[in-house]
């Protein structure tokens, strides 16, 4: 960079990265490295960042030796491995100059806006698939994978729902596990030849927190013990908020 | 039949690609990453290996192979290991032993629930162990690359 950019520029763009990586569920190694990588090649000459899931922390300093420092709040949390993938790109390009500080504020904000990937229907069906496969690798019927695809499509459909009401933490994953176990066991009592196992098993499948463990894994190699811990308590106590709406069925069911 | 399994386990990795919002043009990677994951697996159980090595020995081909495609795609591991590894969650354990639990059959729940703790444990060590191997291994081989795989 021949022409310097002011450290307030360099900071919010810095930390504006790190949110949305944050909030789309990149491990913490990640985000702290490309937000350094983000502030060096805007020319900030010490970077510090600080990142747990909840929360980024940032100070930038300048050749003179004036530094800054943000923190930024992350709330609001979710999936999209796709934005993080496009900030990843943008810092590697910052960083080998092929891009320029306002084409790169402007491309991420376009890339923290952008609907990006999937709608309402792909997911519902992707989810439907997940659970059908695995109900085929279970051995289950055909009639089996036919209702693990649909219990599994009207959970993601649940998980629509939900999501726009912003409730409360794994809501969605206890009621995922209830509609499973539910469509599971009501479809065994209709035709009791089916195997309601199977059903609610494959139903479930959508519902493990991927992220969550492999961001728990990937932070304690990296050290972040504390950023892995909480993450691994997070995927713990959402495979418990499945097993919860699980139980709550097949409790009623065997008293029955 | 078991052409008809790889093909679901195919299928189950572009669809979860799709439920974490993966790169579309990197679908097809998490795909094979999880038909490698489970061949091992399933080929080492169906030669008489323990459930819970064949799970381990699956994720550490997990590991390798999304390090490996991280670098040569230059796109986070983290899009190739999700994929990978969900076709070996122990599932079906897990709802087992919620269902001996309900139906008041204390020590065949307990017996369950180890195991499926024990699998867990094996995918999450798997990935670990493969994933810390890989970078010891890159970064032996080469100091100036290391600045690479971070960006990765």
């Amino acid at each position: 960079m021949v022409m310097a950019i002011r450290l307030e520029y360099i900071m919010s763009l810095t930390v504006l990265a790190g949110e949305v990586m944050l909030k789309n569920g990149a491990e913490t190694s990640r985000v702290e490295e490309t937000m350094e990588h983000i502030a060096r090649a805007c020319g900030a000459t010490n970077v510090e960042c600080f990142v747990i899931p909840t929360g980024v922390f940032l100070t930038v300093e300048e050749p003179s030796g004036r530094s800054l420092t943000t923190m930024r709040r992350v709330k609001d949390r979710t999936i999209n491995l796709d934005r993080i993938a496009k900030v990843n790109e943008l810092s590697r390009r910052l960083a080998d100059k092929r891009i320029k500080y306002d084409d790169a504020r402007a491309l991420l904000e376009r890339i923290a806006q952008e609907r990006t990937g999937f709608s309402l229907l792909p997911s519902m069906v992707a989810s439907g698939l997940v659970a059908g496969g695995f109900a085929i690798l279970q051995d289950g019927s055909a009639l089996e994978t036919v209702a693990a695809f649909c219990s599994a499509a009207m959970v993601r459909y649940i998980a629509h729902v939900v999501s726009q009401m912003h409730g409360v933490r794994f809501t969605f994953e206890f009621l995922g596990g209830l509609t499973a176990a539910l469509v599971g066991s009501l479809l065994y009592s209709i035709w009791p030849f089916l195997n309601q196992d199977v059903i609610i098993v494959s139903g479930l499948m959508p519902l493990v927190p991927g992220v969550a463990i492999t961001n728990a894994i990937r932070d304690i190699i990296a050290g972040d013990f504390l950023s892995g811990m909480s993450r691994g308590l997070e995927a713990a106590l959402t495979s418990v908020a499945v097993a919860m709406g699980v139980v709550l069925v097949l409790a009623v069911h065997t008293v029955r | 039949m078991f052409v008809v399994k790889v093909i679901t386990v195919l299928v189950i990795g572009a669809a979860i690609g799709v439920l974490y919002r993966i790169p579309r043009g990197v679908l097809v990677y998490g795909s094979v990453t999880g038909l490698a994951a489970w061949l091992v697996y399933y080929g080492l159980s169906g030669v008489g290996v323990g459930i819970v090595s064949a799970s381990f020995f699956g994720s550490l081909s997990v590991g390798f192979l999304s390090e490996i495609l991280a670098r040569a795609l230059r796109k986070p591991a983290t899009i190739f290991i999700i994929p990978g590894f969900i076709p070996l969650v122990p599932g079906g354990q897990a709802y087992t032993t919620m269902r001996f639990l309900v139906e008041g059959r204390q020590l065949d729940a307990l017996a369950m629930g180890v195991q499926t703790i024990l699998i867990a444990g094996a995918i999450a060590f798997g990935i670990f162990a493969s994933v810390t191997a890989y970078r010891l291994a890159v970064t032996n081989n080469s100091k100036s690359e290391i600045d690479h795989v971070d960006k990765s």
